[in-house]
């Protein structure tokens, strides 16, 4: 009797053993599914996930950078009633800011500068397609600021191919050479452009002359024209 | 003895059913990929991606709480000052033409849609497909026309805004969409229209087979931009 009842005790633990390593494995299971946006990621590999959590990392710096920013602003109004100075200065930074990424002042910055030859030889022109994609990858590629031929690229710039020869950005006909200024990052901005399958890559493969400096101060004009929304209520 | 059977019996139908609950969940997750659970460092990865992305967006929302407090002391300073009053003005009308802003208006909605053609009856199954440079170009389009303000999939046009081609789906800001594209713009509806001409981009793209709708609309929304734009290298210099 008592060794039936030994063997009964030591199944049940063995059975109440296996029993929590399955509810375990399940809740596991049940947990990997439920991560929201996991399905995304699990087909990726584990370069694609270090670049992925490079940019996300990236991005979460800047968003706490800018947060702390903010905060010591608000401190700031908190802390004192401030004068009426003080408020004119803040609000001035504000839309300093503002005027800076609508492209209404002159920039300056490190950053490079694309000229491009058209040469009669090549086997097609230069194309208004291919300034849209310079300035794409430019823009991929981190550009804070862009200018061809001293017409700066704001949010609704256009840049477009009238009479299958004629370019206009910003409504403004640009002639040959064409030249690219941006300011960002100047080996991302670079290697943008002349990559294999890169927009200067391919011109210069068309057989176009394509130059590419780095400069520490480049210097991009402001938008010249009236900057009003009409159609925006 | 009957007591002892019928512990067993339950056991045993326990055991069965956790096993099925495992084997369905195995199953699911061996769906999403089959790679998952082989490499204990990618895991790892994944879980670190996730935490920031979620790390972000939640300081996103602080910001935007940070923002609402700043803009209602600025109102606050700035009601007894007429001066600013011109500068906030500014500063409001500025961010609806970045994109920092949620704008209305009246405009046009245009849908485009891989087609739904078989794709094995014809020679370049790609030419189903919208491709990123036919958002690019649409958006270019539309620029001409005059739009003041772009979305596409609510993905805020800005500044900094760059089209990718990310394989089978396009990026716009980083994140990606797919098809059907649907691109808000907000202009003069009647010039917007002209996209439609004959011989232009969305009537080649429906001689190809794809969906390219132009709707005008009196009452168009959209969002603003969700990330942030945080120059580093351009300084405003005096002219």
């Amino acid at each position: 009797m008592k060794h039936i009842q030994k063997g009964k005790i030591t199944l049940i633990i063995i059975i109440g053993i296996a029993c929590l390593a399955l509810t375990t494995i399940m809740f596991m299971q049940f947990k990997i599914v439920n991560q929201g946006d996991i399905n995304e990621l699990e087909v990726m590999r584990e370069e694609e996930l270090r670049t992925e959590l490079a940019n996300w990392k990236a991005n979460y710096e800047e968003a706490e950078m800018q947060y702390k920013q903010k905060m010591q602003t608000l401190e700031e109004y908190n802390q004192k009633e401030i004068s009426d100075t003080e408020t004119a200065e803040l609000v001035k930074k504000e839309l300093a800011q503002v005027n800076l990424l609508l492209g209404k002042t002159d920039v300056v910055g490190s950053g490079i500068t694309i000229t491009l030859k058209e040469s009669q030889s090549a086997e097609a022109p230069i194309t208004s397609d291919n300034l849209n994609m310079i300035v794409n990858s430019l823009k991929e590629a981190g550009a804070e600021a862009i200018s061809i031929n001293e017409e700066r690229i704001i949010n609704m710039s256009d840049i477009v191919l009238v009479s299958n020869s004629i370019i206009r950005v910003n409504q403004q006909r640009i002639l040959v050479p064409y030249i690219i200024k941006a300011i960002g990052n100047q080996a991302y901005l670079e290697s943008a452009l002349l990559g294999n399958g890169g927009e200067a890559d391919k011109l210069m493969k068309l057989g176009h002359d394509v130059n590419i400096e780095k400069d520490n101060r480049v210097k991009i004009l402001k938008y010249n024209k009236d900057l009003t929304a009409k159609y925006i209520e | 003895m009957t007591n002892k059977r019928f512990v067993s019996i339950v056991l045993g139908i326990m055991c069965f059913a956790l096993t099925v609950c495992i084997c369905i969940q195995v199953k699911t997750v061996k769906q999403y990929s089959t790679s998952i659970g082989q490499n204990y460092d990618q895991n790892n990865l994944r879980a670190e991606v996730l935490r920031y992305k979620e790390k972000y967006e939640n300081m996103l929302k602080e910001i935007e709480q940070a923002d609402n407090q700043l803009n209602e002391k600025i109102e606050e300073a700035t009601n007894q000052n007429t001066d600013l009053e011109d500068a906030k003005n500014e500063i409001q009308e500025g961010n609806k033409l970045i994109g920092t802003a949620e704008v209305t208006g009246a405009g046009a909605i245009i849908t485009l849609a891989d087609s739904n053609l078989d794709a094995s009856k014809v020679l370049d199954p790609s030419k189903l497909v919208v491709h990123d440079l036919d958002v690019f170009y649409v958006i270019n389009e539309l620029k001409n026309a005059g739009a003041e303000a772009i979305s596409v999939n609510e993905q805020r046009i800005v500044p900094t805004t760059a089209i990718e081609c990310g394989g089978n789906i396009v990026t716009v800001n980083g994140e990606k969409i797919g098809s059907p594209f649907v691109i808000k713009a907000i202009g003069l509806p009647e010039n917007l229209a002209n996209l439609q001409r004959t011989g232009g981009y969305l009537q080649a793209m429906k001689d190809a087979g794809l969906t390219a709708d132009f709707k005008k609309s009196n009452h168009i929304t959209i969002p603003k931009y969700t990330g942030i734009i945080n120059y580093k290298y351009a300084q405003s210099v005096e002219d």
